[in-house]
C-alpha cells in the first residue's frame, strides 16, 4: 500500500530495472528494495517478475525487476514481455516513469547494445554503471561523465554487491521524481533502414565507438584469473569430474545440515499434535486438526530445510559464475537425450526434491526443452522416497547392509534411467525437436554474495510454503475425510480389550493395562480405516492392483500417499494394525508386523515379488501433490501436471506389473 | 553441415585454432539462436577469439566468454586477424 503522497493518487513512481543477465541486476534490486519484494508471474505468462518497494526521499517508489536480457528485439518471450512492459502494453501495468539501466562496467560495449535499444524507447533513464570495483581492479577506467554525455542521461557508478554508489543512485532517483526529463535522442546510432540487414552491426559499431571514447586506454587484460580457472572447469573431462565433486559436496551438506532443522520441524508438529490431542475433546474436529491438518501439512513442511539449503547453494554457485560452467560441460552429454546442458542442475536437484528442481528449470530458455525437463524431474528419486525405500528394503533384505545398498542403488538407477528414457521419448513424440544449440555466457568468476543467496532462498521458500502449502492443506483434509468417514464403532474385540485393561489398571498393573489400551487403539484404527471410504475404495480397486501383487490394504496406502508418498509408511502401519505411534517409536515393530501380515490364503502379503513390485511402483509413480502444484504454476495450467500424473502412473503400473509377474513366473516369491 | 566455405580467406569459426582470432564476415541465418549470438556480439565486423575448441566451444567477444555449440559456430565465418599465424588450413571437427 502506498502512503498518500501529494500530487494525486497515482503519484507513486514506477521504476523498471533493465539489464543484461549477469550484470548484477538481482543484487541491485535487493539493495534498493530489501526484503519488501513480491515474486509473481507476468499476467498470462510463466515469466517471473519481481516488484519491490523502495522509499526514496520520503517518497514511495515501486521497483519492477524485468527479466535479464541481451536485447529487446522480441526474439524470446522474455524479450517480448520486457519490451511490452517498458511500453506499458501489458494489462494492469502502466508505462514506467523511469528506467534504471544496469550496465556492467567490465563489459561496457556488450551492455551498451541493450542500453541503446532501451534509450530509444524514449523513457527517462538513469544508468547504473555496475561493478565499477571489478572494473578498477582490471584497470578499466571509465569516464562516467563522458558516458553520461554520450548517452544523454545521468550515469551513476555503483558496486551493488558492496553497496557502494547505491545512496547516490537513490539520490538521483529522488531527483528524477521531481524533474522528469526526456532523454536526448541517440543521434549516433544509425537508424536500421540506413543499414538494411545488419542492425546488429550498426549498434555494435556505435557501442564500440562510445566504449572507446569513454574508456581510458590501458593494459586491458581483464579476466586472466577466470581464464586460468576455466582451463580446468570447462575442460571436457576435468570439468565433468570437478562438477561431480562440487555436486557431491553440496548434496552431502544438504542431507547432513538439513537433518537438524527437519528434526525440529518434525518434533514441532508432533508436539503441537500431542498438545492439541490432550486439550481438544475427542471427536471429528480433533481428528481433523491433529491427523488431517497438522499431520498432512507437517509431512510436507518437513522438507522445507532441504529445499532452502538446496536453493541457497544453487544461488551461491550461480553467483560465483560456476553454474554456467556446469551447464557448459554437461551440454554434450545431455544432448544425447535431446536436452540442453542447463537441464542437468535441475536434474541433480530433483534428487533432493522435485519442487525446487522444477522451479530452477527457468534457466532453460526453450519452452519444449523446459517442459520435457519438468515432466521427467519427478522420476528422480527424491528424499521423500527414502523412508519408503527403507521399509521395502527391510522387507526384501532384512538385516543385510549389502542387500540394502543394492536396493537403494537399483532404485536410484532406475529413476535416472526412466527419466532419461522418458525425456528421449517425449522428444520424439509429444514435444519433438532437437535441443536448442548452446549459447551461454560464461561470466567472470567472482565471490558470491551471501545476501543475494539468502534473499533468493527466502523468496523460493515463501513460494513453496504458500503455493504448495495451500493445495496440500486442501488435499490433506480430503484424504483425512476419506479415511475417517463413515465413522464406525470399535469392534467388539477392542471393547473387550479395553474392559480387561480397566480391570488390570484397577489391580495395579498399569504397564500391562497401557499395552492393552494401545493394542485396542490399533485394532480400532485398523477397523475404522477398513470401514471408511478409503477402505472401500481400496477394496474396489483391489482387482486392478492384484496383478501387481498388492492387496486392498496396500491400495489404501497408495491412495493415502497420493499427496505425499512417504505417507504410505504410516498408512501401512495403521492398516496392518501396528498403530501409527508404535511405528514411529520403533520401526522394527512395523517391519515385523508387515512381514507377518498374511493374505486370505494364509501366505505372507509381503513376498519378495510384492515388495519388489511395490518398490518399483514408488520409484516411478507421481504420488506428490507439491510437485503437481509447482508444475501447474511453472507451466501455467493443469494440462502438463495431468500429463505428468498420467504417464508416471501408467509407467509405474506397467513396471510393477511386469516385475511382479516375471518374479512370480520365475518362482521367486 | 560444418563445411569450410572458402570464399577468399574465410574460415568457419569452429575451424580456427584455439588462441587465434578472426573478424566476423558472414553469419548464416537459419536458427533463432543465431540472433542471440549476434546480440551477444558475434556479428559482422566484430573480432572473435576461439578460447577452447570442441563441442561446445568457448569464444571470447567484446570481453565476455561465450559457450557455443559447434553446430552454431559453423554458421559463422571469420577472416583471420592480421598478425595471427595460420599455418595449413585445418579440416573442421566433426560434430559429436
Amino acid at each position: 500500500m502506498a502512503p498518500p503522497a501529494p500530487g494525486g493518487a497515482d503519484s507513486e513512481l514506477l521504476v523498471a530495472l533493465v539489464g543484461n543477465p549477469n550484470a548484477g541486476k538481482t543484487t541491485l534490486f535487493n539493495a534498493l528494495t530489501g526484503l519488501r519484494a513480491k515474486t509473481a508471474n507476468f499476467p498470462g505468462t510463466t515469466i517471473e517478475r519481481r516488484i519491490g518497494h523502495a522509499t526514496v526521499g520520503g517518497r514511495h517508489v515501486r521497483v519492477l525487476d524485468l527479466p535479464g536480457l541481451y536485447s529487446l528485439s522480441g526474439r524470446t518471450p522474455e524479450e517480448r514481455v520486457a519490451r511490452d512492459s517498458l511500453l506499458g502494453r501489458l494489462p494492469g501495468q502502466r508505462r514506467p516513469d523511469l528506467v534504471v539501466l544496469l550496465v556492467d562496467a567490465t563489459n561496457l560495449e556488450r551492455n551498451l547494445y541493450l542500453a541503446s535499444q532501451v534509450l530509444e524507447l524514449g523513457i527517462p533513464a538513469l544508468v547504473a554503471l555496475n561493478m565499477v570495483d571489478l572494473a578498477e581492479r582490471s584497470a578499466i577506467d571509465i569516464d562516467s561523465d563522458h558516458l553520461a554525455a554520450e548517452l544523454g542521461c545521468p550515469v551513476v557508478p555503483v558496486a551493488a554487491r558492496s553497496g557502494r554508489g547505491v545512496p547516490e543512485l537513490k539520490r538521483r532517483l529522488e531527483l528524477a521524481t521531481r524533474q522528469r526529463w526526456r532523454p536526448a535522442p541517440l543521434e549516433a546510432v544509425p537508424a536500421p533502414e540506413e543499414c538494411a540487414g545488419c542492425p546488429f552491426k550498426a549498434r555494435f559499431d556505435w557501442a564500440e565507438s562510445v566504449g572507446m571514447r569513454c574508456t581510458a586506454a590501458g593494459p586491458r587484460s581483464p579476466g586472466a584469473r577466470t581464464d586460468r580457472i576455466d582451463r580446468f572447469l570447462t575442460h571436457p573431462q576435468v570439468g565433468v569430474a570437478a562438477f561431480l565433486a562440487v555436486i557431491f559436496v553440496v548434496f552431502a551438506l544438504i542431507f547432513w545440515v538439513a537433518e537438524v532443522p527437519m528434526d525440529w520441524i518434525d518434533r514441532g508438529f508432533a508436539g503441537a499434535g500431542a498438545a492439541l490431542d490432550l486439550r481438544l475433546p475427542d471427536g471429528h474436529l480433533k481428528s481433523l486438526i491433529v491427523e488431517g491438518i497438522i499431520g498432512g501439512v507437517g509431512g510436507v513442511l518437513v522438507f522445507l530445510p532441504q529445499i532452502c539449503i538446496l536453493f541457497f547453494f544453487l544461488a551461491l554457485l550461480e553467483d560465483t559464475g560456476y553454474l554456467a560452467r556446469a551447464a557448459f560441460v554437461m551440454d554434450r552429454l545431455m544432448r544425447r537425450v535431446g536436452l540442453p546442458g542447463k537441464a542437468f542442475v535441475p536434474m541433480l536437484s530433483a534428487h533432493a526434491c522435485a519442487v525446487p528442481a522444477i522451479m530452477s528449470t527457468r534457466v532453460i530458455e526453450d519452452r519444449r526443452d523446459r517442459l520435457v525437463t519438468i515432466l521427467v524431474l519427478p522420476l528422480f528419486s527424491c528424499s521423500a522416497r527414502i523412508p519408503v525405500y527403507a521399509i521395502l528394503t527391510a522387507l526384501l533384505f532384512p538385516h543385510s547392509p549389502l542387500g540394502a545398498a543394492l536396493v537403494f542403488t537399483a532404485a536410484y538407477t532406475l529413476g535416472i534411467a526412466a527419466a532419461l528414457g522418458m525425456a528421449a521419448a517425449f522428444k520424439r513424440t509429444i514435444l519433438p525437436g532437437e535441443a536448442k544449440p548452446l549459447v551461454l555466457e560464461l561470466p567472470s568468476y567472482k565471490l558470491p554474495s551471501l545476501k543475494t543467496a539468502l534473499f533468493a532462498t527466502w523468496d523460493r521458500a515463501r513460494i513453496f510454503v504458500r503455493r504448495a502449502g495451500s493445495i496440500i492443506l486442501a488435499v490433506s483434509i480430503v484424504l483425512w475425510a476419506l479415511a475417517s468417514f463413515p465413522a464406525s464403532e470399535p469392534p467388539a474385540e477392542a471393547r473387550a480389550m479395553r474392559g480387561r485393561a480397566a480391570t488390570l489398571a484397577a489391580a495395579g498393573d498399569g504397564a500391562a493395562a497401557a499395552d492393552l489400551v494401545r493394542a485396542a487403539e490399533a485394532l480400532s484404527s485398523q477397523h475404522a480405516l477398513a470401514a471408511s471410504f478409503a477402505g472401500r475404495i481400496g477394496r474396489f480397486i483391489e482387482p486392478a492392483l492384484e496383478p501387481l501383487g498388492f492387496d486392498w490394504q496396500i491400495g489404501v496406502g497408495i491412495l493415502s500417499s497420493f499427496a505425499a508418498r512417504e505417507v504410505i509408511v504410516s498408512t501401512l502401519a495403521v492398516v496392518y494394525g501396528v498403530g501409527e505411534s508404535a511405528a514411529e517409536e520403533s520401526p522394527g515393530s512395523l517391519f515385523d508386523t508387515l512381514r507377518a501380515a498374511t493374505r486370505a490364503d494364509g501366505g505372507p502379503v509381503f513376498t519378495t515379488a510384492t515388495s519388489a513390485s511395490l518398490l518399483i511402483f514408488y520409484v516411478l509413480a507421481m504420488q506428490c501433490l507439491s510437485t503437481q502444484a509447482i508444475t501447474r504454476r511453472e507451466t501455467g495450467g493443469w494440462r502438463w501436471p495431468l500429463v505428468q500424473l498420467g504417464y508416471m502412473s501408467a509407467l509405474a503400473y506397467v513396471a510393477a506389473l511386469v516385475t511382479f509377474q516375471v518374479l512370480r513366473a520365475t518362482g521367486i516369491g | 553441415m560444418s563445411s569450410v566455405t572458402d570464399s577468399g580467406r574465410l574460415l568457419s569459426l569452429d575451424a580456427i585454432e584455439p588462441g587465434h582470432c578472426g573478424i566476423v564476415r558472414e553469419v548464416e541465418a537459419g536458427e533463432s539462436e543465431v540472433d542471440l549470438l549476434k546480440s551477444l556480439g558475434v556479428c559482422l565486423g566484430r573480432k572473435v577469439m576461439l578460447v577452447q575448441a570442441g563441442d561446445p566451444l568457448v569464444l571470447k567477444v567484446l570481453g565476455s566468454r561465450l559457450g557455443v555449440s559447434a553446430r552454431l559456430a559453423a554458421r559463422v565465418r571469420v577472416e583471420p586477424c592480421a598478425g595471427d599465424a595460420f599455418g595449413e588450413r585445418r579440416l573442421p571437427r566433426g560434430i559429436g
